[in-house]
């Protein structure tokens, strides 16, 4: 059941991800990222929070991330509605 | 034509003139080298120096190397292929000529029978050598996963292969590690230890750093030697290194935006814009800088950026052609990103005129596709379709085409109609109707289909006007693959009908295709004259289309009907110039060569020379899958099944039919001799009857049936169970209806003119009269029988009766009925019977205190042929050592201690 209905999900609406990384990125990267928005934790980390359209769209970002050889720490899914109250985003 | 092969991808990189000796890991990888293991994975993200590595180690050692370098439009089976015989020629003159023909000729590439044919010639190699495919990363095709799976599990000793990549691949990795195979280089062995990082500053960088500085950098960049070489980049002409690694140790942010900042920070306006304009080049040299950043001096500045260290490597040994370090450009192409967005179309489309004015069509239309400039990439693309066909590079049209929007498409008949035949060709049918339209549209719609008059043709955009000629046949042709697809028979024959009228003479290749399609569609139906008539025009046609291949594969059909027509000789000859064909076209290692043979056998068979039969089975199988059309496989085992009736091993031959089964594989061509039906055969001559009439009731089989064409075999089956019921239980009533069914079965082969399944039927026939006592009645179909099989020189058909028809036979000898052959068939049987006297090779009578294995018999049957151990292994797909257990249990079933004794043995004992 719990499998169905995640597949509906996805095929309804994108999914909000939360990707996790090591490091800060820049506010260079905001286009590079299309879609996502880049929040800087005081650990270092990076998050970058947004919706994701489908699985390959995902694959797609990880992709990116694994060509800049950035140290992936976490992928989540979250609801949309945690991304409201995050900390201020990047300059 | 070749795909045109880069040798920018195949250059060996030389270690960097300053580098970390690392022995410690040279030394692992030596390790696994000597130890005979298959792989040797460097798995690690970018910037770790795999690579460098790599090129390290091959150049301190003495085996010869071919390199691989990936990107990722090798994600395409052939163009894959095409490079890896490529590379592997560089050390392997010549090697892979066969899977280069089949490339051209077959899509898709049967990708494993072809890496069968490269290492069977990499066994015959009298050294040994090093494979590097460098960035596997950048493949995401499961075909190519499963190549290599199938590669690195047979491969011969003769070949390691080495792969770097930034995930691990799909590919047994677990399975390699458990069994030994495997040699392993991850992230954390990569990483700079703290000593070699101060080796790597102090000594290769001429920096003079303190313990404290470096143990500061080795920790901030954790050993990551990117990171490592981009700090010494930026610490050069510094003026505070320490205040600079101070910073930099207590930053956050990503290191190589960071530093890559910090470098480019310190470069002049011009460097500076030089690197981020260039940075959308996959691959530079002075000429293609210029052109994109409208500069001049590129071959100097790419010269001076090497000599700075800027991430830059030559692509080979003319210092002609450069390329950056993926992880520097990626960050290059975030700055230039954000810095100039729209200048980066522009960039491209510099970068695509010069492609196009080199003569590299598909590096110019990749560019015009990341400009977005539409337009000039449909104009690139349908000016290249002809020779992107010939090279047969079909997955990437196929991406060309979905990245063209739709609109533009309906403005380009040519686009569109290649578009639909591209996915027809990939087994996609959606779509297909919509860009048939697209081409339609511009057409007249009748008969003629010249260019309608109303037609908007200022909006009509053709590039290539030799296709544009061609159209209207090529829809129709769209059309008839498009129903046959949808099993549309009277469509399919519709539209290759237009599609003759339409395609002028001169277009071989559509014509060839409808002339197939309507034989095709005859031959479902059973009208196998027209069947013929067709498929011989077919044939000539792909011929002279250069379609060596599939006229070749159309032998296969024109001899099938001419034995269903009872006109052997004939089907003898086709296989004949088939194999002629064949050879005139390279060698025997053409596809289809295989399939001849497999045909031939079954026509010896048929005139009971069982020896000859055999020798062409076993040719068929040591020329290899490569040269067989994938049917082949299990034909190969249906004419063995056959043959080992014929030996009187029915089990045999039922094995043999279950693993037929097990590799059917349908073409379009109508399945006319089910093996379900064969297995039924079988059963019945081992009296099997309630399985035999199972199998009748699954199929729905009855008496009453109309005798169709395509239920014809399944029919005479029935009525052959119905005459072993009644021999068994004389049911009488069942047996009449066999009679009857025969009867109109009879009638509807004469009808059909196929006359070699009228002659079996006429013997079924006398079988039944004989049963039931009424001898003329026997007799009178039996002289047919025998008017109609004595031109042809049939022995089997009346051999594999058994004594029923010799007693039949002797009958019609008394009365002087075709005395001749009468007296020919009789010898025949008197042969058959003194050898079945002798041994009796029936399966479960194996003349041994221990049977042989199904598996044992079909080794035994390779040790026939030149094929060696490995080579046995890998057409049997088994692991050599299993070859070797196998064989040791053969030696002691059969008492012998070799090879050739274990044939001679087998031999004498009727085994095979």
């Amino acid at each position: 059941m719990a499998y169905k209905r995640g597949l509906k999900r996805e095929v309804d609406q994108p999914i909000f991800y939360q990707i996790r990384i090591k490091g800060h990125l820049g506010c260079l990267w905001v286009d590079w990222f299309e879609g996502l928005t880049i929040t800087l934790e005081e650990n270092g980390d990076t998050l970058l929070t947004g919706p994701v359209i489908d699985q390959s769209a995902l694959h797609g970002l990880l992709r990116k991330v694994r060509d800049l050889g950035l140290p992936l720490l976490s992928v989540n899914s979250v609801g949309p509605n945690l991304q409201v109250n995050k900390p201020a985003p990047h300059e | 034509m070749a795909t045109p092969v880069l040798a920018t991808k195949l250059y060996i990189p030389p270690p960097p003139p300053k580098v970390v000796f690392r022995p410690r890991l040279i030394e692992r990888l030596n390790e696994g080298l000597f130890a005979g293991r298959k792989l040797t994975l460097i798995s690690a993200p970018a910037g770790f120096g795999k690579t460098t590595l790599v090129s390290e180690w091959i150049a301190g050692g003495d085996r010869k190397v071919a390199w691989l370098l990936l990107d990722d439009e090798d994600s395409d089976p052939t163009r894959f292929l095409t490079y890896l015989v490529a590379a592997l020629r560089t050390v392997v003159p010549n090697i892979g000529a066969v899977v280069l023909d089949a490339l051209q000729s077959l899509q898709p590439p049967p990708i494993n029978p072809l890496i069968t044919a490269l290492l069977n010639e990499i066994t015959t190699i009298p050294y040994h050598f090093i494979l590097v495919l460098d960035e596997y990363h950048e493949i995401d095709s499961e075909p190519i996963d499963h190549a290599l799976t199938f590669l690195i599990e047979h491969m011969p000793l003769q070949m390691h292969l080495v792969i770097t990549t930034r995930e691990d691949p799909a590919l047994p990795i677990p399975r390699l590690r458990a069994r030994g195979q495997l040699s392993e280089l991850r992230a954390a062995d990569l990483r700079f230890t703290l000593s070699e990082a101060a080796e790597f500053l102090n000594r290769m960088m001429g920096f003079d750093l303190s313990e404290e500085n470096i143990a500061a950098l080795e920790s901030r960049t954790e050993g990551w030697i990117a990171g490592l070489q981009l700090a010494a980049l930026s610490m050069r002409g510094h003026q505070d290194v320490p205040g600079f690694i101070r910073a930099f140790a207590g930053d956050n942010r990503y290191i190589v935006e960071y530093l890559v900042e910090e470098v480019l920070q310190r470069q002049p306006e011009s460097v500076r814009s030089f690197l981020l304009q260039t940075s959308i080049l996959v691959r530079l040299n002075g000429p293609l800088c210029d052109a994109v950043t409208g500069q001049t001096g590129g071959k100097a500045r790419l010269e001076a950026l090497q000599r700075g260290n800027f991430f830059l490597n030559p692509r080979d040994d003319k210092g002609y052609w450069y390329r950056y370090h993926n992880l520097f450009a990626e960050v290059l192409r975030v700055y230039l990103m954000a810095e100039q967005p729209n200048q980066v179309p522009a960039l491209h489309r510099h970068a695509s005129v010069w492609y196009q004015q080199n003569g590299l069509e598909a590096d110019a239309i990749r560019h015009a596709l990341s400009a977005e400039d539409f337009d000039r990439a449909a104009d690139l693309i349908e000016g290249s379709l002809p020779a992107m066909r010939r090279s047969r590079q079909e997955s990437t049209v196929l991406s060309w085409f979905q990245s063209l929007p739709d609109e533009l498409l309906r403005f380009r008949p040519v686009l569109s109609v290649v578009y639909a035949h591209v996915l027809l060709a990939s087994g996609e049918i959606n779509g297909v109707e919509t860009l048939l339209g697209n081409g339609e549209r511009w057409l007249d719609t009748t008969p003629t289909m010249g260019v309608r008059r109303d037609a908007p043709a200022d909006k009509m955009i053709v590039v290539d006007e030799e296709t544009f000629r061609l159209l209207p046949g090529q829809i129709a042709i769209a059309r008839a693959g498009l129903a046959l697809a949808r099993s549309d028979v009277a469509g399919t024959v519709t539209y290759a009908r237009r599609a003759l009228d339409l395609a002028p003479e001169d277009d071989h290749m559509t014509r060839g295709g409808a002339a197939g399609f309507l034989g095709l569609a005859f031959w479902t139906n059973g009208d196998l004259d027209a069947a013929h008539r067709m498929f011989a025009d077919g044939m000539a046609s792909l011929q002279m289309a250069g379609n060596i291949a599939d006229a070749v594969n159309g032998s296969i059909t024109l001899a099938n009907i001419r034995i269903t027509q009872g006109r052997l000789h004939e089907a003898m000859s086709t296989y004949e110039r088939g194999l002629q064909l064949a050879r005139e076209q390279g060698g025997l290692g053409v596809r289809g060569t295989a399939d001849m043979y497999v045909g031939m056998s079954e026509l010896h068979r048929e005139y009971n020379d069982l020896d000859a039969a055999m020798q062409h089975l076993l040719r068929s199988k040591e020329l290899g899958e490569h040269a067989g059309f994938p049917q082949n496989r299990y034909r190969w085992y249906v004419a063995m099944a056959r043959l080992r009736e014929a030996q009187g091993n029915l089990s045999n031959a039922l094995d043999m039919l279950d693993e037929a089964e097990r590799l059917y594989m349908s073409d379009f061509s109508p399945n006319v001799r089910p093996i379900a039906a064969l297995k039924t055969r079988a059963w019945v001559a081992q009296g099997r009857l309630g399985e035999a009439l199972d199998w009748a009731r699954e199929q729905g089989l009855s008496v009453e049936d109309t005798p169709t064409y395509l239920r014809e075999f399944e029919l005479i089956t029935l009525a052959r169970i119905l005459l072993a019921r009644y021999r068994s239980n004389r049911s009488e009533g069942s047996l009449r209806d066999a009679i009857g069914l025969l009867e109109r079965l009879l009638q509807a082969a004469e009808e059909g003119g196929r006359m070699g399944r009228a002659i079996e039927i006429l013997i079924l026939q006398a079988l039944a009269h004989q049963a039931l006592g009424d001898m003329p009645s026997a007799l009178q179909p039996l002289g047919q029988a025998l008017t109609l099989a004595e031109p042809e020189g049939y022995v089997r058909m009346f051999l594999d009766e058994g004594t029923s028809m010799a007693g039949l036979l002797r009958e019609a000898a008394a009365r002087g009925i075709v005395p001749d052959y009468t007296g020919k068939l009789l010898g025949a049987f008197k042969v058959e019977g003194q050898r079945s006297e002798g041994v009796s090779p029936t399966p479960d009578s194996q003349p041994l205190i221990e049977p042989l294995s199904q598996r044992e018999l079909e080794i035994l049957l390779l040790f026939k042929t030149e094929l060696s151990g490995p080579e046995i292994a890998r057409e049997l797909v088994i692991a050599l050592s299993t070859v070797r257990t196998h064989t040791k249990s053969i030696y002691s079933k059969l008492d012998v201690n070799n090879r050739r004794a274990a044939v001679k043995r087998a031999e004498e004992l009727g085994l095979i």
